[in-house]
């Protein structure tokens, strides 16, 4: 597996066995530092040194960020994060009082810190980082969570359907969606938006009330709810300047949130509102945690990072409803596999009258609208 | 020599024009194009058998349509109705002994076009009748139903009424009309959201201050 990895791993003799064949650097001899079973500080941090700007030869990974031609100032400028985490790491596993736990946690932090984009990795590598984020929960909070990464399954493509004559405001759907997804609890970020729209209108979201509070259905009044809508044609991935969003082959437009740094231009570019920052560290109940998270779904996520619908990848790939589809206690919501002849959101686009929002952006949006 | 150098430059701008006209964009020209296109090799693997295991369920066909819907008469409480309803209703009249049922007030249309005896049957109470009088099982409830609405039993079938009972994949498995709609009060009631809508700051303290 080493001889794959498209990063530098940091080896603190925990892993002694994978280390054996090959060095986590590509090196097979000297200049690496990490062959040696004792290792100084200073081969550490040469090791780091190596793996920022190292001449690896398989441009992946962190490479792609790092691999660019500068000048000696600002690749040391550019160094002094990776360098300063190295260090920390450094002085932690070499310390003689702290015990295996911290260890292992510097060595999960290391990887963690300097693993490459999702959307690059192959399943080995997408189930260890999977495996590392679950037993780093494991040594942060002693408790368990399962994590999956599975991929987009063939012959899939994900689509949703909105009834307005159906929705009646309920709510329940964002309730759902807020526990499912683990959101934030005290910035009250919802991706689902319900718009009360008052009738005979239209669509006029300049004066729908997104935020009433009083008994529902209001006389005179329909709601509608948006979300985001999975564009075949995403142009929030088109803005991404690090690639940490994009459109998975199941049609889901997803977020490596590890890999984002927070520049917002999705947000700019998404016409439909669809995507939602992370102003402050999410914070939510440990006892109010779903434990069933896929690493592009509902996993934990941090400051500083976007993160939006996925249609409850983590639900949708096992077969399931999406929370906000389970939930609606009048059936506005459907969704299903548009490339299934026989499924019943292909019966609802060909047999309804269907429109999307905004359809000539060529935005191709996978979320409809009908009435009855 | 000539001649040579106009095939050359033809040959030259034929490739150009040929390998810059490639573009995967143009593939489709729309996604509805698309869906239909895929679709035609569709062979889904996906399934949701395990998700919709533990509850019973039995296999309808409706016109084209073919699907499960979850069996009914385990998940009544008093069923069979048989065993206090062994004679007809007119001989269980009595003015002495509770009242059985008495939390039913039908709320469903008006006096006039519908009554108990609209659906059940007085002579027979383990099963419901249709307006003309055949038996429809309990199981099979929804055929009372699209008696009347009729255009919501076309959607319910194809699939855009109603709720499916685990996921999105195949078999389909959907909740009948008396999964959602109480049928002696079926309409949805109006009621207070379950939660705040998007990003009311102000609302839980405005609520907390009286």
């Amino acid at each position: 597996m080493s001889e794959k990895k498209k990063w530098y791993s940091l080896d603190l003799g925990l892993n002694r066995k994978k280390s054996d064949t090959a060095c986590g650097c590509g090196k097979t001899e000297g200049g690496c530092g990490s062959h040696k079973p004792e290792m100084t500080d200073d081969a550490f941090l040469e090791a780091a040194v190596n793996a920022s700007i190292g001449e690896e030869v398989r441009k992946d990974g962190f490479e792609q960020v790092f691999d660019v031609k500068m000048d000696r100032r600002s690749a040391f400028k550019k160094l002094t994060a990776s360098l300063l985490i190295g260090a920390g790491a450094v002085s932690t596993s070499c310390s003689v009082i702290s015990g295996d736990d911290t260890k292992e946690k510097a060595q999960i932090d290391w990887e963690e810190q300097f693993k490459g984009n999702y959307k690059l990795m192959n399943d080995e590598e997408k189930k260890a980082t999977v495996d590392r984020l679950m037993r780093s929960y494991e040594l942060r909070t002693g408790k368990n969570i399962s994590m999956t990464h599975e991929n987009a399954e063939e012959d899939v493509l994900f689509g949703y359907a909105f009834n307005i004559s159906k929705c009646q405001g309920y709510m329940d759907c964002v309730n759902a969606c807020i526990e499912e997804n683990n959101q934030d609890r005290n910035s009250q970020m919802q991706y689902i938006r319900i718009h009360e729209m008052k009738d005979g209108k239209g669509f006029n979201f300049n004066e729908a009330d997104d935020n009433y509070y009083h008994e529902v259905p209001a006389e005179g009044h329909f709601y509608m709810g948006t979300q985001c809508f999975h564009c075949d044609n995403p142009p929030c991935v088109e803005v991404c300047p690090v690639q940490a969003t994009w459109r998975e082959d199941d049609g889901l437009v997803v977020i490596d949130y590890d890999w984002c740094v927070g520049c917002r231009y999705c947000m700019a570019a998404c016409p439909y509102d669809g995507r939602r920052f992370n102003w402050s560290k999410p914070e939510v109940p440990e006892n109010e945690i779903n434990k069933n998270q896929h690493y592009l779904g509902n996993r934990m996520r941090k400051k500083g990072v976007m993160e939006k619908c996925t249609f409850c990848v983590q639900r949708s790939r096992k077969g399931q409803n999406p929370a906000c589809v389970e939930a609606c206690p009048t059936g506005a919501r459907i969704f299903g596999n548009l490339l299934d002849p026989n499924s019943t959101i292909r019966w609802v686009l060909e047999n309804k009258k269907v429109f999307r929002l905004k359809e000539d952006l060529g935005t191709e949006p996978k979320f409809w609208y009908f009435m009855d | 020599m000539n001649r040579k150098y106009y095939i050359y430059i033809f040959t030259c701008t034929f490739l150009v024009v040929f390998f810059s006209c490639k573009h995967n964009e143009g593939e489709y020209h729309n996604l509805n194009d698309k869906i239909k296109a895929v679709s035609k090799t569709y062979h889904g693997t996906l399934s949701s058998e395990v998700l919709i295991d533990g509850i019973k369920t039995l296999e309808i066909t409706e016109g084209e349509h073919t699907f499960l819907i979850p069996e009914r008469k385990s998940q009544i409480k008093s069923f069979a109705c048989i065993e206090c309803h062994n004679v007809g209703l007119d001989k269980l009249q009595s003015k002495d002994i509770k009242k059985a049922h008495w939390e039913i007030t039908l709320a469903h249309a008006d006096e006039n076009t519908m009554n108990c005896a609209t659906c059940h049957n007085g002579a027979d109470m383990n099963s419901l009748n249709t307006l003309t009088g055949s038996k429809v099982d309990f199981n099979k409830s929804y055929k009372l139903c699209s008696q009347c609405h009729s255009s919501q039993f076309e959607d319910w079938k194809g699939g855009a009424h109603g709720k499916k009972v685990a996921g999105w994949a195949p078999p389909r498995a959907s909740y009948t009309c008396v999964n959602c709609h109480n049928p002696h009060d079926p309409s949805f009631k109006s009621r207070w959201p379950s939660r705040y809508n998007t990003e009311q700051v102000e609302a839980p303290q405005a609520e907390s201050g009286h």
